[in-house]
């Protein structure tokens, strides 16, 4: 192919007019967002639901201590990697919220459409749990500050706080205290054990256990507290992560 | 949408038209698509129950392992055949490409990019995490699960096919992309590609220790790292729209002021 010509606009001119260049700019921006909002959802959920997938499919699993610990720690790799990109680039302040946004409908429509469409589990089995008010905190303490260090201290802290507080309202109810035959459980697990899974063996979940527990009864906190700390060393290692992905580099063809 | 402006003032004839852009074809293709993915779940509601259950009955065969050895072939053919187009058809002339082309070329990309975007998100997210569902529900006896011949060997080539494609139409036909190699458009392609040789890690695995109990065990972490490269979208944006505002110097200040 060779159609190396120019047609109908004037010579070595890119645009006939203004009104086509801002046109097709307007247009071409949403298609840009569209194309990075698909792209974050598909990588961070394989990256989510690999890395912190159990505790977030199952009630069963959203303990006090492991959940907790775990889902916000890897939720803050893509949060940090977009804000880098969204706020380096382009002084956007909403990397954070976009990309919990793009995962929590992957995984809204993967909860109904497969979890509960296809293999009939209850959705009060496997709703996701909810990321969007850590977002909005990251991104707030981002364009208030206008550091990443600051957001890494602060915005990471807080990130990993925030966690159970804000999934609290839907998951109260599930850690009410019920007796059946003898067993003292909560309702959480009475659901998990009707709907038998390969991940309902008691060796299998990954959740505290009664027994060798240090912190009796103050184990959300500390647990949140040792989140938050792993989420602001996560912040900076993936705030750089998203530096690196963005390069401009190009490699001579000589080289790969 | 298209924007198009007429070839020469006060004559409007059929095929005369200058387009500069035209999203038709991306549009056309994702449509096609999600036809085609709610078409083949709603085969799986149906038949993944009804013959999915046990590898060594003969309905397993006749609906599901005819459907793998249907789309396998199937695949390679057209991850040859659009590759080896956009290559038969490069421009061989790439430095004479005048900018309004060389424009037009980049708006193209971008739809192929928008392309692929939708087929990544179909197989990373919407057919990954389905499959944890299944492996959660019935203890498989092969590794060709109704869900793996979906997921791995439908939904995944398709994303690679896309990205291919969308990597050699950049490499063929775009200047910045033809002389040089996009560090970023490698990655952004290679990394999700990568996905595909790591089901042979996988299903290898699988076979000695039984794992889909949990889906975070660590034989699945392949998949995530490969899908970091997926941020390399970062980049190809970046490089893209920095050559469409080099390329759009005069109207700098009219975007500026949007």
């Amino acid at each position: 192919m060779s159609a190396s010509t120019e047609t109908g606009s004037p010579a070595g001119k890119t645009w006939k007019s203004k009104e086509e260049f801002l046109g097709c700019v307007i247009l071409t921006d949403w298609i840009l967002l569209v194309i990075l909002f698909a792209v974050l959802l598909g990588s961070f959920h394989i990256h989510y639901m690999l890395l912190a997938g159990d505790w977030d499919f199952w009630i069963d699993f959203k303990d006090r201590r492991m959940w907790p610990t775990v889902a916000p720690i890897v939720a803050m790799c893509f949060a940090a990697a977009s804000q880098s990109f969204f706020w380096t680039r382009f002084r956007l302040p909403i990397g954070a919220t976009t990309v919990v946004l793009a995962l929590l409908i992957g995984e809204w429509i993967n909860r109904y459409d497969n979890f509960w469409g296809w293999t009939f589990f209850p959705i009060n089995l496997v709703f996701p749990s909810a990321l969007i008010p850590m977002g909005f905190w990251l991104d707030i303490v981002l364009m208030i500050s206008g550091s990443w260090l600051i957001t890494a201290v602060v915005g990471g802290l807080g990130w990993g706080l925030l966690f159970y507080p804000i999934n609290w309202p839907v998951l109260a109810q599930y850690h009410q205290a019920a007796e059946i035959d003898g067993v003292l459980l909560t309702l959480a697990d009475l659901i998990g054990f009707n709907y038998v899974r390969t991940g309902t063996p008691e060796y299998i979940r990954m959740v505290e256990r009664g027994t060798l527990r240090t912190f009796g009864k103050d184990v959300v906190p500390v647990a949140a507290f040792f989140s938050g700390f792993i989420s602001m060393l996560v912040y900076f290692l993936w705030w750089n992560m998203g530096k690196w992905f963005s390069t401009t580099k190009y490699l001579e063809i000589e080289e790969v | 949408m298209n924007l198009t402006t007429e070839k020469a003032a006060g004559v409007a004839r059929a095929g005369e038209v200058d387009t500069i852009v035209n999203y038709k074809p991306a549009y056309i293709t994702m449509g096609v698509m999600l036809v085609f993915y709610v078409g083949i779940r709603i085969y799986e509601q149906y038949f993944g129950w009804k013959a999915g259950l046990d590898s060594f009955a003969p309905e397993f065969q006749t609906y599901w392992m005819n459907l793998m050895w249907t789309e396998l072939p199937l695949e390679f053919v057209a991850f040859c055949g659009i590759g080896g187009y956009l290559w038969k058809t490069r421009d061989r002339n790439i430095d004479a490409v005048a900018p309004r082309e060389e424009m037009r070329r980049i708006l193209t990309l971008i739809g192929w990019l928008a392309v692929y975007a939708f087929s990544v998100y179909w197989g990373a997210s919407y057919f990954t995490e389905q499959d944890g569902t299944w492996h959660q529900t019935v203890i498989r006896d092969t590794d060709f699960t109704p869900s793996h011949i979906l997921e791995f060997y439908l939904s995944y080539p398709i994303y690679i096919i896309c990205g291919w494609g969308a990597f050699m139409y950049a490499h063929t036909r775009i200047p910045q992309f033809a002389k040089r190699i996009s560090l970023a458009f490698l990655m952004f392609f290679a990394g999700p590609f990568m996905i595909f040789p790591n089901i042979g890690l996988n299903e290898w695995g699988h076979t000695f220790w039984f794992m889909e109990e949990l889906f975070t065990a660590p034989l699945h972490w392949g998949f995530v790292f490969f899908g970091w490269f997926a941020l390399a979208v970062f980049g190809v944006a970046r490089q893209v729209l920095d050559r469409v505002i080099e390329l759009s110097k005069e109207y700098e200040k009219d975007a500026l002021a949007l």
